[in-house]
């Protein structure tokens, strides 16, 4: 909702992103703080926000897939993976960084397409399973194919990325170019929100046979929510080949889409936000949890190592679990109810 | 003239049981045809023939000239074929607005690239057929609901909702399945006034599927009755009212 006194006049304003100009301060504000916070903030929290950058791209594709167009996905991470062993070969091979982004996520979204096509034909957890298999044959494929193609179980080495000459090797160049590249991300996720293909993603998973009587093609438009899910993850995946600088194909694992599923469930699927917001709740719980323990564990309070790692791991499942349980629709919901509480306050109600 | 929609021998049969036999229908420009019958009678399975989610085993439908008898039912949405549902099928989770803006989903262009970007092209696009929406919006009187999500509106603001979207399709013939269904006597009253708008403003054909014999004596240029999946009656309304079969069809044996 917006506040009293916005007014449009034309439909083009009204769809805007950003329809208010204290939100436009806000998010310039925001923007501005992040970009800064190298100057301040130690190393270990840049990298911590690069990877949470990262993520956040990849949860964002996930909320595409299975947020709007209610494609459950438990192979995001293979896709993922599939980005970075592309986007390492291509780096190897010599290409720029800014092609090799969207090549990569490309060819992921190829791979999710070619996968898809037979998985279009079942529903719901039949879906699940068969993205679940995705998920299986990533690993075999990349140790099975040859290993001048993607170094097979050895994995690929990564060099550090040029952009127009400029070689970005430090960890506050790599945060600032995870976070451009996210802002852009995130803004074409949004923008899908509010256009025809978003809706009719949304119309496949409100009604899949209202939405075949309006025109909507369903293989089609099941086809184009993998393409556009996968597009994420393979950019992030090129995202993580450049930060990480090695890939191996034990670092996308079926672990990893199960947290991407949970990060979206935090943050609430329905809307880019959410998934936004379960990525920064869910990353930095889990980061908390871990330094939490390891103080555990030099305070030497007579705990052994595994017991606290254990305890830490059952603390982080209840919290989520206590998320959803109190807020099924997710964070960006909760946001949108204390945002519209500010703004009819005093009052209690519209 | 030729008609909008011809339907010949439409037989569909479902193992031993026969929903269908035979079924001739035709519906001309400018007409408003009722569908009716008792429970089981095949009007259900008519119209889903029609919208393509039934595969008839004999029989061809011609809509607008064409023979769209394999289309499935996305493409006959294409080529103009519009449709509403019994019960609560629209998109829950979006707004009025959005729910009439997926139904022009056939005659917008935008595809995935043009979402993401959201480049001058899909703003424009964007913007013009939001003022369509509008106009339909205005029609069908939801101006003040255009923003509200639909899963929290009334009964029968969801149906005018439905109906909305369908208009959205542009259609050049208009399926309404058991549209007053659940309805109270004002909000029926405002339907049948839509339905005769539909028809007389925008000169889009309507086949309309109901119980309420008055609404459907009062607003059918013509009535067709299905029995046992066999039309047993086609004619005006008050001929089919006197019609000894149609009385016996709904009163049993005298």
């Amino acid at each position: 909702m917006l506040p009293s006194g916005v007014f449009f006049t034309d439909h083009a304003a009204e769809a805007g992103l950003l329809r208010t100009l204290p939100q436009r301060l806000w998010l310039a504000a925001l923007l501005a703080a992040l970009v800064l916070l190298p100057l301040v903030a130690g190393a270990h929290l840049i990298g911590l926000l690069t990877m949470l950058c990262i993520t956040a791209i990849a949860v964002l594709g996930l909320q595409i897939t299975t947020g709007m167009a209610g494609q459950v996905n438990l192979g995001q991470s293979a896709f993922v993976g599939a980005g970075a062993f592309v986007a390492a070969r291509l780096a190897l091979a010599g290409l720029p960084l800014p092609l090799v982004l969207p090549l990569a996520g490309l060819a992921a979204a190829a791979g999710s397409v070619a996968f898809a096509l037979p998985a279009m034909r079942v529903k719901g957890f039949y879906l699940a399973l068969t993205t679940l298999a995705a998920q299986v044959m990533f690993p075999i494929l990349i140790i099975r194919l040859p290993a001048a193609w993607f170094g097979g179980a050895d994995g690929l080495g990564v060099d550090p990325p040029t952009v127009a000459g400029i070689r970005l090797g430090g960890a506050t160049a790599m945060y600032l170019l995870c976070l451009g590249v996210l802002v852009v991300m995130a803004t074409a996720a949004f923008n899908v929100g509010r256009s025809r293909a978003g809706r009719a993603f949304r119309a496949m998973r409100d009604n899949d046979n209202a939405a075949r009587v309006l025109g909507i093609d369903p293989l089609r438009t099941k086809l184009a929510a993998f393409f556009a899910g996968a597009f994420f993850a393979g950019v992030a995946g090129a995202l993580y080949a450049y930060q990480v600088r090695y890939v191996t194909t034990e670092q996308f694992t079926l672990w990893q889409s199960v947290w991407y599923v949970g990060m979206l469930l935090v943050g609430g699927m329905t809307q880019p936000l959410g998934a936004i917001l379960g990525t920064l709740f869910v990353t930095l719980l889990q980061e908390m949890l871990r330094s939490a323990g390891g103080a555990l564990l030099d305070a030497d309070v007579g705990l052994q190592g595994g017991a606290i790692f254990a305890a830490t791991n059952v603390l982080l499942g209840s919290v989520i679990l206590a998320g959803l349980i109190f807020e099924p629709r997710g964070l960006a919901h909760r946001w949108g109810l204390v945002v519209a509480a500010y703004r009819i306050w005093p009052y209690p109600h519209r | 003239m030729s008609a909008v929609l011809d339907v010949s021998g439409l037989t569909l049969g479902f193992g031993q049981v026969v929903a269908l036999s035979d079924v001739a229908m035709t519906v001309q420009a400018g007409e408003i045809v009722s569908l009716i019958g008792p429970n089981g009678a095949g009007k259900s399975s008519l119209l889903n023939c029609l919208s393509g989610f039934y595969r008839p085993q004999r029989g061809r439908i011609l809509f607008a000239g064409r023979d769209i008898t394999a289309l499935p039912p996305h493409r006959r949405a294409a080529a103009g074929l519009g449709r509403t549902f019994q019960g609560l099928q629209t998109y829950d989770s979006m707004t009025v607005r959005e729910n009439v803006l997926s139904g022009m989903h056939v005659h917008m262009r935008a595809g995935l690239l043009d979402a993401m970007l959201y480049w001058p092209r899909a703003r424009q696009e964007e913007a013009r057929f939001t003022e369509l929406a509008e106009e339909i919006i205005a029609f069908l009187e939801l101006e003040e609901l255009r923003h509200a999500p639909v899963g929290a509106l009334s009964y029968g603001l969801r149906k005018r909702t439905d109906l909305g979207r369908a208009l959205g399709l542009r259609p050049e013939l208009l399926l309404l399945d058991e549209p007053m269904a659940g309805m109270n006597a004002e909000e029926k009253a405002d339907l049948a006034r839509f339905i005769l708008d539909i028809r007389d403003a925008r000169g889009i054909p309507v086949v309309l599927v109901e119980h309420d014999m008055d609404v459907v004596m009062d607003i059918s240029d013509r009535v067709m009755v299905l029995e046992w999946g066999r039309v047993i009656a086609d004619g005006a309304p008050d001929a089919v009212r006197g019609d000894p079969r149609v009385i016996s069809a709904y009163l049993g044996q005298a």
